[in-house]
């Protein structure tokens, strides 16, 4: 908001009873959570206190942070598959006019209407319970956000600046890589921070029911014992998790990038 | 550069359009033939059982049970998001409990958390389902709407507090005509994670609905049938969205 850019010095000390308000609230849950949990049984509700133990113990074995590790492999896979195949449909569509009805019309559309619980189920019946499911399932889910945004980002190129660009050389291989690519940065960026962001709910239901590692594999043999606190533990280091990188990695990276290229 | 394409470019386009489906079809065709039924049935066979299907009481039934909980998740969705975005909007100090706790929780919280929570907590039911769909819809609205809100032209506001004084007022008839196109968009995302994603809670914890038919069908490799069923899914989120959200669009365009 623009306002906040020139708010006096006052204003600048209110920011402080926001934030403190924000941390109140905090407490209060867990206070909440808490005084929940010593009616409630452990199986439905476990306090705080074992969940934060467990959190703990998440982050000091090996085991537990195997299937962190087999998650990050997942959606790094299905990230860099369906990314390679969304952008070079969106590349085909904007290069060959012929094809963009199709492309734009036929083929994204289906795919963005297929739901994800059936490419899951459907491919656990085509290759069982493997990594290679869980992979699968999440990148033909995800293709069609690449191909949307990248689409998107293909069709706010500067005509201007294509122009110029073709003053200087009519190989379309050179100016691709110098002109179109650099000016699509701003959008595989925020592509691939949506896509981080979808990447993680389809990897969890994909794993659960189609993996024999990661985060989701972990949530299910928890639900078969009845371990809540487990799969408590497990929800809140993902929340964490997911919002750290976005917050602190993804989104400074995106942020640093557009500046560059937008400016 | 995108050429602008002549009739004849255009024609020729639709006609390559349209081939890429029979070749698709015709793939599917000529794969299904050299594979068991369990693995990969023919397009014809799933076509048959998706007639089939559409005179099954049972079926259609279950379909009517899934859109309505659809239906109930998007609007309770929508009021709680909303609510939520307006409270923050409105009330400053509030803003930071909405903005950096309640939104990114909610926004990062695996979808499949809340299925196996409300299968933990609630009996296998409307309830249940209802839940979890809620749960996993309110981030998107709430972000949206919000997103609504920063984008009111304040001068627009300005003019109306010169009008009254009368907060209701304003909020009845300025602030919530100008956040219908952020609410609409915000109808279209979560319908289409309601069918692609938030039918997860109907795997885990329903008798009845699409996605217990499809875990149903799965189970008992029956894949003909799993394939109708999410054909039947395409055929529902693509009419949703042309009969009713694409014309409300263009109703209440942005302005």
């Amino acid at each position: 908001m623009n306002a906040s850019r020139t708010a006096p010095l006052w204003q600048a000390g209110a920011l402080a009873p926001r934030k403190l308000v924000a941390h109140l609230f905090t407490l209060a849950f867990l206070a909440a959570w808490g005084a929940a949990s010593l009616v409630a049984p452990s199986y439905l509700l476990p306090s705080p206190l074992q969940v934060a133990q467990r959190l703990w113990l998440f982050v000091t074995s090996a085991r537990d942070l195997g299937h962190l590790g087999s998650s990050l492999f997942h959606v790094a896979a299905a990230i860099t598959i369906s990314f390679t195949v969304g952008a070079l449909l969106a590349l085909i569509a904007y290069y060959v006019p012929a094809l963009r009805l199709a492309i734009e019309r036929r083929i994204g559309p289906f795919l963005n209407s297929f739901s994800a619980i059936g490419w899951t189920l459907l491919s656990i019946m085509w290759f069982g319970v493997s990594p290679l499911t869980v992979v699968f399932a999440i990148s033909v889910v995800l293709v069609p956000f690449a191909l949307v945004n990248m689409s998107a980002g293909l069709a706010d190129l500067d005509a201007e600046i294509i122009e110029m660009a073709q003053s200087f050389t009519r190989r379309r291989g050179r100016m691709l890589l110098r002109v179109v690519v650099p000016s699509l940065y701003p959008f595989i960026f925020a592509t691939l921070r949506i896509m981080f962001g979808v990447a993680w709910k389809v990897t969890l239901t994909a794993e659960l029911f189609g993996g024999n590692n990661g985060l989701g594999y972990m949530i299910n043999l928890a639900r078969q014992e009845f371990d809540t606190t487990t799969i408590f533990a497990a929800i809140i280091f993902i929340i964490a998790f997911v919002h750290g990188v976005d917050r602190y990695v993804l989104g400074p990276l995106q942020a640093s990038v557009s500046r560059h290229y937008a400016g | 550069m995108r050429a602008e394409q002549t009739s004849t470019e255009r024609v020729a386009a639709r006609l390559i359009g349209e081939g890429v489906v029979v070749l698709a079809l015709l793939a599917w065709w000529l794969s299904a033939r050299h594979l068991p039924e369990f693995i990969l049935p023919g397009p014809v066979a799933v076509g048959r059982r998706l007639v089939e299907l559409a005179v099954t009481p049972e079926f259609l039934w279950n379909v009517l049970v899934s859109s309505w909980r659809v239906l109930v998740a998007i609007a309770a969705a929508l009021f709680i998001g909303g609510a939520l975005a307006l409270l923050a909007y409105g009330v400053p100090w509030l803003a930071d409990i909405v903005d950096a706790r309640i939104a990114p929780v909610l926004n990062s919280f695996p979808s499949i958390g809340w299925a196996i929570l409300a299968a933990i907590w609630f009996d296998p039911g409307d309830f249940g389902v209802i839940f979890v769909e809620v749960a996993i819809l309110i981030p998107f609205c709430l972000i949206n709407i919000a997103e609504g809100l920063r984008n009111i032209d304040r001068e627009l506001l300005e003019m109306g507090q010169s009008f009254t004084r009368n907060r209701a007022r304003i909020l009845w008839r300025l602030t919530l005509p100008l956040l219908v196109p952020y609410g609409l968009s915000a109808t279209r995302i979560a319908y289409g994670i309601a069918w692609k994603i938030a039918l997860v809670a109907e795997l885990l914890g329903a008798p009845s609905g699409i996605g217990y038919l499809m875990l149903r069908a799965q189970t008992a490799a029956d894949s003909t049938t799993f394939l109708a069923t999410c054909f039947v899914i395409v055929l529902l989120f693509v009419a949703g969205e042309r009969l009713v959200i694409v014309p409300l669009e263009r109703r209440f365009a942005r302005r």
